[in-house]
């Protein structure tokens, strides 16, 4: 063999020796990865019964010597409950100091540590730490300042709501659909605070506020909605929202406002959504205002008015089959609704009111 | 004694609401998917059944409506009551158009559950 040859053949063979050893090293990494789980498993079987016991009321001795991975099983429970369960657990993670670390590493230099500190804190829904989670609101990292926001919304702590709000139109802010959720996750009481918001703040604000109002159906916002979407001077993606509010809430005395919006020169979100609003009141003075939307010169706004008639039982559909006859955009959008209402033979939501 | 069939992929939520259901006298079943869970309703012809919605192979929408399919009609009548995360108006009308008899929204309370679970047995059921 040449020299060069041999080289070769032991080049080879070095190499196959590597691969042969990154195999077992990887082999053994699975193996010794599968033991630990397994181990975890266990240890979680074992202690499972521990948190169940304490569910159901009965002494809690062997929770002060129970190993740190108990609280990760509460930990892991405590997002699935409510009620008297769910305090019960969160008094479990005071007494053994993990919401207390978890207040000390609000302040950490790791954005990491941050975070989980946040997230941590709004699963034990501790409202006594709401001030420490309002100033990540403004934390330099984003994923800290929305687990801060998520956090808030399970503490459930009404004095959220103002920096929750705030936090949307911040220069360094959180994202409207995160403050959302944890506005909802407050429930009705903050619905004074976004009664108030629509008329304060930044339109991002106040459009975030009219959406919210819109999924509580709270009627007590009406007028200040009426105003806002007969307000030509507002932001229209403040209008729109407020206007999507008004179906939900579902009160008549909205009608004339929101076919005066589906008839004006507003921008085209704003006609399509006064259009559906009108559709899920059902008022039957909307019938007159949708069925002229039918000749609108936006595509969207015909569909969103041919779509609201249908919601009319038979005098709506009898509406779209007047321009179903009809040659042009009006006659098309009436055939495809028409369509629709034959696929999914929808009774019509409002047939007896109208 | 009565028998409960949970089926839920969650074995944390599972566990928890055995356990509950236990504490009552009952007879819990646990299965894993909807697949599994239609099978052993089949095999066990539980008095109830507790199901989540999100499963893996069958959902829960699924699986209640092929328990209301059934061509046995006692397992057809058989009470489900759904335990989901899905908490909008229209999940709640589509979990009863597939045929729940109760439905409870995640996060929830598992003194509540029991509550209705006693409920949708027939009278002395339970033990407490």
């Amino acid at each position: 063999m040449t020299p060069p040859a041999q080289a070769a053949a032991v080049g080879s063979l070095v190499l196959s020796g590597l691969v042969v050893l990154l195999l077992v090293a990887v082999a053994l990494e699975h193996l010794l990865r599968t033991r630990r789980l397994a181990r975890e498993a266990a240890r979680r079987a074992e202690l499972t019964p521990l948190v169940h016991a304490l569910l159901d009321g009965e002494s809690t001795a062997e929770l002060a010597g129970a190993p740190a991975l108990l609280d990760e099983l509460v930990l892991d429970l405590l997002p699935q409950l409510r009620g008297a369960d769910r305090s019960a657990l969160q008094a479990v993670l005071l007494e053994r100091g993990v919401v207390g670390r978890a207040a000390d590493q609000l302040t950490a230099r790791g954005a990491a540590r941050r975070g989980r500190a946040a997230l941590l804190l709004g699963n034990a829904a501790s409202a006594e730490h709401t001030t420490p989670l309002v100033h990540l609101l403004s934390d330099r990292t984003a994923e800290v300042r929305s687990a801060a926001a998520r956090a808030l919304g399970k503490t459930g702590d009404p004095a959220a709501v103002g920096p929750l709000l705030a936090a949307v139109a911040s220069r360094q802010g959180v994202p409207p659909g995160v403050v959302g959720m944890a506005l909802l996750d407050l429930g009705t009481g903050v619905l004074p605070a976004l009664r108030t918001a629509l008329d304060a703040g930044r339109p991002v604000t106040q459009a975030l506020a009219a959406d919210l109002i819109g999924v509580h159906g709270d009627p007590a916002a009406t007028d200040a909605l009426i105003a806002l979407v007969g307000d030509p001077g507002r932001d229209p993606d403040v209008r729109r929202s407020a206007a999507q509010a008004l179906g939900r809430i579902g009160s008549p005395v909205a009608t004339a406002t929101l076919a005066a919006a589906l008839r004006g020169s507003g921008e085209r979100p704003l006609r399509g959504a006064a259009a559906e609003a009108l559709g899920r009141i059902g008022d039957p003075a909307a019938l007159d205002p949708l069925t002229a939307g039918l000749r609108s010169a936006d595509a969207d706004v015909r569909g969103a008015c041919a779509d609201a008639l249908t919601l009319f039982g038979e005098p709506g559909r009898l509406r779209l089959a007047a321009h179903a006859v009809l040659c042009g955009p009006s006659g098309d959008a009436a055939r495809s609704a028409l369509d629709v209402l034959e696929f999914t033979r929808r009774p019509g939501r409002h047939a007896a009111r109208a | 004694m009565t028998r409960v069939l949970v089926v839920d992929d969650d074995p944390v939520i599972a566990d928890l609401v055995a356990f509950r259901l236990t504490r009552l006298g009952l007879d819990v079943s646990v299965e894993t998917d909807g697949q599994a869970g239609l099978a052993a309703a089949r095999q066990l012809r539980p008095d109830l059944v507790v199901l989540d919605w999100m499963m893996p192979r069958m959902n829960g929408l699924e699986m209640c409506a092929a328990l209301r399919a059934d061509a046995d009609p006692e397992l057809a009548r058989t009470p489900v009551l759904l335990l989901t995360a899905k908490a909008q108006e229209p999940d709640l009308e589509r979990g009863f158009a597939a045929g729940a008899t109760d439905y409870i929204v995640k996060p929830f309370s598992p003194r509540e559950l029991a509550t209705r679970v006693t409920a949708a047995l027939p009278p002395g059921s339970v033990s407490s």
